[in-house]
């Protein structure tokens, strides 16, 4: 697993089935008959958060946490070797004739360095794992997943029953449902 | 809304079981035991440094007219001390200039109302909190925390008793426990020995009428409010399913409610509790207690929730909510660190004799309460609550929480003693005894009101956001 997961790519996958849906009762509904037929859900795209839908399709709890805590130690390290670099080894000064060595006024700048590094750190990670850090290219299944339209997106393979995948789709109220071969999307 | 799974939101009637009432009782009595075992070390405590000791009870005014004589001596002695910081050659070791200060001494009684002082102050903190808590889930809509309501409900009917044993403890003590309120009572003018020209300032505001008289009128009318919020909870229970004009109204008196306690919270933790130390001063000491009262009173409903899951009541309560309460917990744990910090840090920077003071005596004469307090308030909540899985683990939120709650009564303590009594006191078997006692109050009294009401706010209208709140993965 790199840096930009590259399972979130859209790229080299054969053979997608989007379930178009617009309402978000219908794709919980859909989600959770497919999932109960033992589909894998690749990703479902929606324009805003769905309570509970990370649970349905299985999502797993993000390392982002680590990844923060980790960014925070780094801060919180940075700002140490900063204020001892400048302050005791390479230029002391006497402010208030307070001591050099660690005192209380070391407190505010490890704070804010740990806090700076974290809020930048998880920032930028969470939009490179997500690849939406500017430069990536969006990969867009349908034109309006970011505005009011939600799609299931399933990947097609050996033992994967397709027909049975579009029944469900049709059934719990999919608006339409597509076929992504090679980039080339066809309503079926 | 409501997808997939169908909560039946359904009301539930709390009986307090028998092993919670015999728990609390057995907490009361103990804690009787020991305050009477500590009466008796009382005199002890004292004795040397006061031979005069005598045990009235009620003669407070007589006690303090007997010990005048030393008092104006205590109140000169700290005069002379600072023309002597002001003129005189500054020190700077450690903790800079020093100022000489002197243990004080009272009669016994006085090491036991300082002590109610501290535990009825902490309750009332608590359970105005408590209200406050109610208010804001009003004020900003909340749907998540409609399932929990009725704990922080029950907990803010403490505030008459809390705010009673403070009164009692101030009407009975006060010119023995508040320097200012002894010194008014000598009635000096200028020009007369030990006439304090700082106490003499402040007297506009610290005088024994405003002591009386402000934070009185204001805990009635948080006790009205708090009332009118119950009983609008009450009603909306029996209204019909949708009926939104309880809620409505809720909101607007919590917002008076809200605006009231912000601007004035200060004040009565000024004249309660600051003016102890009636020459020093902070401008951050009211948001300090606030965030005291805060983070205990987010502790207690925490710890409430906790007991009613595990008696099988709450059943909208999932651990999204406990994991919720549980990062209240560890949030305004920061936040209390945050700001005790910055009162300290501002005053050890500034490095001005009179406001160093009070830390001058906390940090060398009470160093290990003052460490105990980081330990207990920030180091525990903070590396055993950082984790998601300790947050929603209701043991680990139990005793860290417990730990909390020892750790902002020792906060507390801290703030009051040093005041009274300058250097020379601990944490005696009484404090340990009235702490046991007005817990086991508190619980049965907070126990009882939770039967008072339904467990579930049945007809709130966020009540079924609260059923499926759901943190996420």
């Amino acid at each position: 697993m790199g840096l930009i997961d590259k399972n979130l790519s859209l790229r080299n996958r054969r053979k997608l089935i989007l379930g178009i849906f617009d309402d978000e009762d219908k794709l919980m509904d859909a989600s959770s008959a497919l999932v109960h037929e033992g589909v894998h859900i690749q990703d479902v795209y929606t324009p805003y958060p769905v309570h509970g839908l990370d649970r349905i399709i299985g999502v797993k709890r993000s390392n982002l946490s680590v990844v923060a805590f980790l960014c925070g130690l780094t801060g919180f390290s940075l700002a140490c070797l900063m204020i001892w670099y400048m302050y005791v080894y390479d230029w002391p000064m006497n402010i208030g004739n307070k001591p050099e060595r660690f005192t209380p006024s070391w407190i505010p700048i490890m704070f804010e360095s740990t806090v700076l590094c974290t809020a930048y750190g998880m920032g930028f990670f969470f939009f490179i794992r997500n690849r939406l850090l500017h430069g990536i290219q969006p990969e867009l299944l349908h034109d309006r997943q970011t505005d009011d339209t939600m799609v299931i997106c399933i990947e097609t393979g050996d033992g994967v029953n397709e027909s049975k995948i579009v029944d469900i789709m049709r059934s719990k109220g999919a608006t339409e449902v597509r076929e992504r071969n090679g980039g080339v999307q066809t309503t079926i | 809304m409501a997808h997939g799974h169908h909560i039946e939101i359904v009301q539930e009637q709390f009986s307090v079981p028998a092993k919670a009432k015999t728990i609390s009782i057995i907490l009361a009595v103990v804690g009787l035991i020991l305050t009477g075992v500590g009466f008796a070390f009382l005199g002890d405590s004292n004795s040397a440094s006061h031979s005069k000791a005598t045990a009235h009870t009620e003669a407070t005014h007589e006690a303090a007219g007997h010990h005048d004589d030393a008092a104006t001596h205590e109140v000169a002695g700290h005069e002379a001390a600072g023309h002597e910081m002001e003129h005189g050659n500054v020190q700077t070791e450690k903790f800079g200039p020093r100022i000489d200060i002197q243990s004080i001494s009272h009669p016994p009684m006085v090491r036991f109302w300082a002590s109610l002082l501290i535990i009825g102050y902490y309750l009332l903190l608590i359970s105005l909190a408590a209200l406050m808590f109610v208010a804001i889930q009003y004020i900003a809509n909340a749907g998540w925390s409609a399932a929990v309501k009725r704990v922080p409900e029950a907990i803010y009917t403490f505030v008459p008793v809390a705010f009673l044993v403070v009164f009692a403890v101030i009407l009975i003590a006060k010119n023995d426990l508040y320097h200012w309120a002894h010194y008014e009572h000598l009635g000096l003018k200028k020009g007369d020995a030990g006439f304090d020209h700082i106490l003499a300032g402040k007297s506009g505001f610290l005088n024994t009428g405003m002591l009386l008289a402000f934070p009185t009128i204001l805990a009635i009318i948080f006790v009205l409010i708090g009332r009118k919020l119950r009983s609008l909870s009450k009603a909306e229970d029996a209204a019909d399913k949708g009926e939104t004009r309880f809620f409505k109204k809720s909101i607007r008196w919590s917002a008076a409610f809200a605006v009231l306690y912000g601007f004035t919270l200060s004040v009565i933790v000024w004249l309660y509790i600051m003016s102890l130390d009636a020459h020093w001063f902070s401008t951050i000491f009211g948001v300090y207690n606030f965030a005291t009262g805060w983070v205990s009173a987010l502790t207690c409903i925490g710890l409430f929730v906790i007991y009613l899951k595990s008696q099988g009541y709450l059943k909208l309560v999932s651990d999204e909510h406990v994991h919720d309460l549980g990062k209240f917990m560890f949030a305004f744990s920061i936040f209390w660190t945050y700001i005790w910090i910055s009162q300290y840090l501002l005053i050890w920077y500034a490095h001005i004799p009179e406001e160093m003071s009070y830390y001058q005596i906390r940090y060398e004469n009470y160093k290990p309460y003052f460490l105990v307090n980081l330990v207990l308030n920030f180091i525990t909540p903070f590396l055993v609550l950082m984790m998601r899985n300790a947050k929603r683990n209701r043991w680990v939120l139990a005793i860290a929480g417990t730990l909390m709650l020892v750790g902002h009564y020792n906060d507390i303590w801290l703030m009051v003693m040093p005041g009274v009594y300058g250097p020379g006191q601990n944490i005696s078997i009484l404090d340990i005894g009235l702490l046991l006692f007005f817990a086991g109050v508190f619980m049965y009294w907070v126990l009882i009101a939770l039967t008072k009401m339904g467990l579930v706010a049945v007809n709130h209208p966020y009540i079924e956001e609260s059923a499926h709140h759901d943190v996420g993965v």
